[in-house]
């Protein structure tokens, strides 16, 4: 009784794996037998419409490229902006302090002058801390939304106050998708910014580099090998997400082909013809990138931890 | 040469520094010794602006660093700093780590900071791996290289923050031996440590630190030996043991 429960216990990822099998060919062969069924594949219809599907799908590539471009910008800023704990209300009051102190010291600037600096700071930073809250506000909103409603209502938005391109669908779409990923690629960015440690920012202070310097030369290029697979997951995300694009009527693109070719049947064909093209693809590009991951992987960063360096010991924090 | 006035800092509630005031000639090397906790860091931090200072003064080389008008970069380039976790780029090697600075801050042409990255590699005797990520050094050699990353600004001062102290001991020596030969040629140095047999060696001078301000301050003899204060010898104690 016991020694069948425990050969299952020990054997159950086999198991595991066989019933995914099952299941997956049963609910595909189920489909082919539903929308096929005893009038045979139609393989003629695949041989002459399947350059149809690969053009179209560039339009879909193109669109979620250029979308996914414009998002990292936002990605990155919106990202690089909630690394910020808080844009210190406190550290700018207490700079205002020290320079009234200064100036009370040192009368050496005209008054004009001076207030002309404090009404700068106080523009600087208003400008910081209300940027920060459309990041936040964007986050939070993107993630929270579905991408169909925000498409549906970019559409809107460009019909009410922008009739003049409400019909420029592919344009609407890239737009919808940019932001869209813009958000996602925000937690991403900031998940990269956060996990390089500290002290590699106070090095690079040390010897002289500003922020943005040390931004770009230190933090960057760590920061980008860590995050380069949750950007290939967000690609191929917005890659399946172009789509959607069928809502806004883009007539190029794969899935609006997809959907009037199928009026006409041979809906399985297109079923297995879409599918394959994004598996393909995907596919592909997973490959491409994990090639690229090992060309740029460097000891000691990210995941692929070498060994531990010789003579070092977790040490306490200094006082 | 380093001179500090009554320096104050808070950090929220906790009130780190409480008017500290010394000074540092051209070419003396001091020791600063103290419980956890008591503001060495942060001291060393305020020095080269990591930290800035709530008051007080900072002044390198009769400036007064940390007031408007001075740009902390600039500070920051008079003076190189050590750190206790070494933050060597990750993503660097090591040649590349020294050479960083001089071609990104200082502007300098690659293959003159190539070269002059090989010849500070060579004088902390790691010239052979000039190649080799930080993740495949030592601790001893990261800690190494960082001192060639700093002295490659060619700094008017050094500070080390506990530079030994997360090092096994089989690697403490490298790092004090070539800390020892900067102190002997001349450089300016302010050293957090509690490396006893470096502060006999080369330190001019020892300060105690305790709770934010300099208790005591005398030559290592006068602290290790006969301290004045009770604090100062009740810490003395537990460290020599």
């Amino acid at each position: 009784m016991a020694d069948w429960r425990r050969y299952l216990r020990e054997h159950w990822r086999y198991f595991d794996a066989a019933l995914a099998l099952v299941v997956i060919v049963g609910s595909v062969a189920y489909i082919y037998d539903l929308l096929v069924g005893s009038r045979g594949l139609d393989v003629a219809y695949i041989v002459r419409n399947y350059t149809l599907y690969l053009h179209a799908v560039l339009t879909n590539v193109y669109a979620t490229t250029i979308a996914f471009l414009v998002g990292m910008v936002i990605g990155f800023s919106v990202g690089w902006l909630r690394t910020a704990r808080t844009v210190a209300l406190s550290k700018f009051v207490a700079s205002m302090r020290v320079e009234k102190r200064e100036r009370q010291e040192s009368p050496s600037q005209s008054e004009g002058a001076r207030r002309l600096l404090v009404v700068l700071s106080l523009l600087w930073y208003g400008t910081k801390y209300v940027a920060r809250r459309i990041g936040d506000g964007l986050v939070e909103v993107i993630r929270g939304t579905p991408l169909y409603v925000q498409i549906l209502f970019a559409s809107s938005f460009f019909i009410v106050f922008l009739p003049q391109y409400a019909t420029e669908g592919l344009l609407i779409g890239i737009i919808a998708l940019a932001i869209n990923t813009g958000g996602y690629q925000a937690e991403i960015f900031r998940a990269g910014l956060q996990t390089v440690h500290s002290g590699q920012i106070e090095a690079a202070r040390a010897i002289g580099f500003s922020r943005l310097r040390a931004m770009r030369h230190v933090i960057l290029p760590q920061a980008l090998r860590l995050i380069i697979p949750p950007l290939t997951n967000e690609y191929i995300g917005l890659f399946k997400a172009s789509t959607f694009l069928f809502v806004l009527g883009v007539p190029a693109e794969i899935s609006y082909i997809a959907q009037h070719q199928g009026f006409a049947g041979d809906v399985f064909e297109i079923f297995a013809m879409v599918t394959a093209i994004f598996l393909a693809i995907t596919v592909t590009l997973s490959f491409v990138v994990q090639a690229l991951e090992r060309r740029f992987r460097i000891p000691g960063l990210g995941f692929e931890q070498v060994k531990r360096p010789r003579g070092v010991r977790i040490a306490p924090a200094g006082g | 040469m380093i001179r500090v006035n009554d320096i104050q800092k808070h950090f929220g509630a906790l009130h780190v520094l409480r008017g500290i005031t010394f000074e540092v000639q051209k070419g003396e090397a001091i020791v600063i010794i103290g419980p956890s906790g008591s503001g060495k860091s942060t001291l060393l931090r305020c020095i080269n602006l990591l930290v800035e200072p709530d008051s007080g003064q900072v002044f390198i080389d009769g400036v007064q660093v940390n007031r408007h008008g001075i740009r902390h970069e600039w500070v920051r380039q008079q003076v190189g700093m050590v750190f206790q976790s070494f933050n060597l780029f990750t993503h660097l090697t090591a040649i590349d780590n020294v050479t960083l600075g001089l071609t990104r801050v200082k502007g300098m042409p690659h293959d003159k900071a190539v070269q002059k990255a090989r010849e500070l590699l060579a004088r902390v005797g790691l010239a052979v791996k000039e190649n080799a990520y930080p993740a495949e050094l030592s601790g001893g050699q990261q800690q190494r290289v960082a001192i060639a990353r700093a002295l490659a600004m060619d700094p008017k001062a050094m500070l080390f923050d506990e530079p030994t102290s997360a090092l096994d001991p089989e690697y403490i020596r490298e790092v004090l031996d070539v800390m020892t030969a900067l102190a002997r040629e001349g450089m300016t140095m302010i050293v957090v440590t509690h490396e006893m047999g470096f502060a006999s060696n080369a330190a001019s001078r020892i300060l105690f630190m305790d709770a934010g301000k300099i208790v005591e301050e005398g030559t290592a003899e006068q602290i290790f030996q006969n301290p004045k204060e009770d604090r100062t010898r009740s810490f003395v104690s537990k460290i020599l043991r």
